[in-house]
């Protein structure tokens, strides 16, 4: 029994850094533009069938490479195009856009790949197990761990260390200042947006080989995600992976206890968390309102 | 109000012909309409959402059917219109107000669907007040045809009793007596998973652990862990569709098909194709399949379908198929679009072999409303020798009367209505 409770902290920890990613995108976007992005999952999605197309050109680690920029740049675009506009009014305008552009990009993805689930390859090397005993373990799931691990440290050192991140964490304070600084709010606000759709990407690309690839792929992906970011505190970065591994631990071990549950309990832990900290736990005061 | 603002009436312009996009969006797919009087087929099935690729399949099989029977003189002699409307996957709401408008303003004689279940149970009753004949195309749960058995709902599909029942002999010979489940949590899994448990019990194999999972789970490697760790002889994967690709996929790369016996009731061409060639393995049921040398139809059957979409058919093609023409055939057979007329001339009536494509004449039992196919057991292979597509290798056709268990069995009790 404690084996199987070890196992799943283990294989929680590496689910719940998946969460992350996505959420870390997500968060992104929240906290310097005031978006809920409901359309990540569809960029999650673009992202997984760019690379799906890719592979037989640039094989699997071209595709890991391309597919999330080329995502990135999609995003770019839709944020220019469609997004901009709504700023500055109602955070509702942009939230119902998002919501619709989420349907949108589902059917696009129907209509290019078809409604049908599509074979995702990865290489062999990756997916075999590293040891007999800790069979969860396999090398596409380390590699996983990692590559969001770097994605993340990546994210504090652009956002602590270079002039764009410092001006992203300076708007998420006080936008209005940053702008009469003079500092143009509108690249900040579109290049933002894309450093967060590139992680979508990548996370899509990653979700294609563990999962089977079709058009609604993102959609059962960014429900976890909106609860990383409220159980970890809506503002907060680190909040974010903190709870998103949370919940993949949470959902981990109520596997063991009490299966039918292991989704509906990291509802009840949002729930909780709202109840008794509704700033989530590292969140700043005053954001949730 | 009375003010002329231009603004207004630049907006309700636009309104206008936002509405006339969306109307034009939402309204029926008329598929084909030829002649004066069409008999008219209502397809209520889902095309968005997880079922759309199995749903289309459907689709494209009831066109196919409508094709045929138009060339072969129609239905009563006047032409066959087949109107389409999607479902959704899940929403019972959506799925009953489209069966109401087909009936209502559209005037369909036959309904059919749904790939879903719940969705299939809703329809019927919508059916029933109606009086007109519901032909169940691919919803499994035992139900349909089983506890709220109606005269006026037929199903082609089987049930999943009759999975359970064909599946259960062929795994106990060749991995063993004792099982795992992992289902999935809803009116399907659970009927599949005490289908099972029955079926296996009358051989001897016991349950050494199961586990529900919500429908549209992502992550599995929780439940394989915990699923390895019963050390069961057959790990029973009862998921359908997306969830048995992601499934089957972190089950293969956690190597667990080198430690135990991977199977399950049901499995399905479109799924298979959406897998990566090492992770399609297993034992299951298919319900139909389209390699079958020698049996009469399914050439001619299998070349059609693929002059028109470039692919050979799954069982959900065939469903389609075979329920627009067990319409027509029933219709044909009663002289009459009446209901009830037609329902009687479909108790045990056997498909003849160009929409049957099986070895044995499947055929409607009567008093149930079942359709009694064969069934294919066999295993999934990564490629066969007829092809890419050749993704199952039958090594057992099950004749449909020995798994389909007796009517009473069935828990149907059929009232018909007296006029």
């Amino acid at each position: 029994m404690t084996q199987l409770i070890l196992f799943n902290v283990f294989n929680g920890l590496i689910v719940g850094a998946f969460y992350a990613l996505m959420a870390l995108g997500l968060s992104l976007i929240l906290n310097l533009s005031g978006v809920i992005n409901f359309a990540h999952g569809g960029f999650l999605a673009l992202g997984a069938y760019i690379a799906y197309s890719l592979l037989p050109f640039t094989g699997f680690w071209g595709a890991l490479v391309i597919a999330p920029v080329l995502t990135a740049v999609i995003g770019l675009i839709v944020e220019r195009v469609l997004i901009r506009p709504l700023y500055g009014r109602d955070p509702l305008y942009s939230l119902l856009l998002t919501f619709g552009l989420a349907y949108v990009l589902e059917d696009v993805a129907r209509a290019i790949w078809g409604a049908q689930s599509v074979p995702f390859q990865v290489p062999a090397s990756l997916t075999t197990p590293l040891s007999a005993q800790f069979f969860f373990l396999t090398g596409y799931r380390i590699f996983m761990v990692v590559l969001v691990a770097a994605a993340v440290g990546g994210l504090f050192f652009i956002l602590n260390r270079t002039r764009l991140g410092m001006r992203i964490r300076a708007g998420t304070s006080d936008l209005e200042t940053v702008s009469t600084l003079g500092v143009n709010v509108r690249i900040l606000r579109n290049l933002n947006f894309g450093l967060g759709i590139y992680l979508a990407g990548l996370a899509g690309v990653l979700a294609a080989g563990l999962l089977g690839l079709e058009p609604t792929i993102g959609t059962s992906l960014i429900m976890p995600s909106f609860v990383a970011i409220i159980v970890g505190g809506l503002g907060s970065l680190p909040g974010t992976l903190l709870g998103g591994l949370l919940i993949g631990v949470a959902s981990g071990i109520t596997t063991v206890y009490f299966p039918s549950a292991t989704e509906a309990v990291i509802y009840v832990m949002m729930g909780i968390v709202l109840l008794i900290r509704p700033r989530g736990l590292l969140g700043e005061e005053g954001r949730l309102q | 109000m009375s003010q002329h603002n231009p603004l207004d009436t630049k907006i309700s312009r636009r309104r206008l012909i936002q509405a006339a996009a969306a109307t034009a969006l939402t309204g029926p797919y008329i598929i084909s309409a030829r002649g004066e009087q069409p008999v008219k087929l209502g397809l209520d099935n889902p095309l968005t959402g997880t079922y759309a690729a199995v749903g289309k399949n459907e689709m494209i099989g009831c066109q196919l059917a409508i094709e045929e029977i138009n060339k072969k003189g129609g239905i009563l002699g006047r032409p066959a219109q087949l109107i389409v409307e999607d479902s959704t996957s899940g929403d019972a709401g959506t799925a009953v107000q489209k069966a109401r408008k087909l009936f209502e303003r559209d005037g369909v004689d036959f309904l059919l669907g749904n790939v879903n279940s719940a969705l299939s149970l809703a329809m019927a009753d919508v059916a029933f007040e109606k009086k007109k004949i519901l032909m169940v195309t691919g919803g499994h749960t035992d139900a349909v045809t089983g506890t709220t058995c109606h005269w006026n709902v037929f199903r082609i599909c089987n049930t999943t009793q009759m999975e359970a029942n064909a599946v259960a002999p062929a795994l106990v010979k060749n991995a063993g007596k004792k099982w795992y489940y992992i289902t999935p949590d809803y009116a399907f899994g659970h009927t599949l998973q005490s289908g099972l448990e029955k079926a296996g019990a009358k051989l001897g194999v016991t349950k050494v652990g199961g586990d529900l999972t919500p429908l549209g789970t992502t992550d599995f490697s929780s439940y394989l862990i915990k699923a390895q760790a019963a050390n069961p002889d057959v790990l029973m994967l009862l998921v359908q569709g997306n969830d048995m690709i992601n499934c089957l996929k972190q089950a293969v790369q956690f190597g667990l098909d080198k430690k135990l016996h991977i199977a399950g009731g049901q499995q399905e061409l479109e799924p298979l194709e959406g897998l990566p060639p090492e992770a399609r393995i297993g034992t299951w049921v298919f319900e139909w399949y389209w390699n079958q040398p020698g049996v009469a139809g399914v050439k001619e059957f299998v070349d059609a379908i693929k002059k028109k979409t470039g692919r050979v058919p799954t069982a959900r093609t065939w469903f389609g198929f075979a329920s627009v023409w067990a319409c027509a055939l029933g219709a044909n057979e009663a002289k009459s679009l009446d209901g009830i007329k037609v329902a009687k001339a479909l108790q045990d009536f056997k498909l003849p072999p160009h929409v049957a494509c099986m070895p044995d004449a499947p055929f409607f039992r009567a008093g149930q409303n079942q359709l009694i196919p064969n069934l294919y057991v066999g295993h999934a292979q990564a490629k066969g020798p007829a092809g890419p597509d050749d993704l199952f290798k039958v090594t057992d056709v099950v004749k449909g009367p020995d798994a389909a268990g007796t009517l009473e069995e069935s828990g149907c009790k059929m009232t018909w209505p007296s006029a």
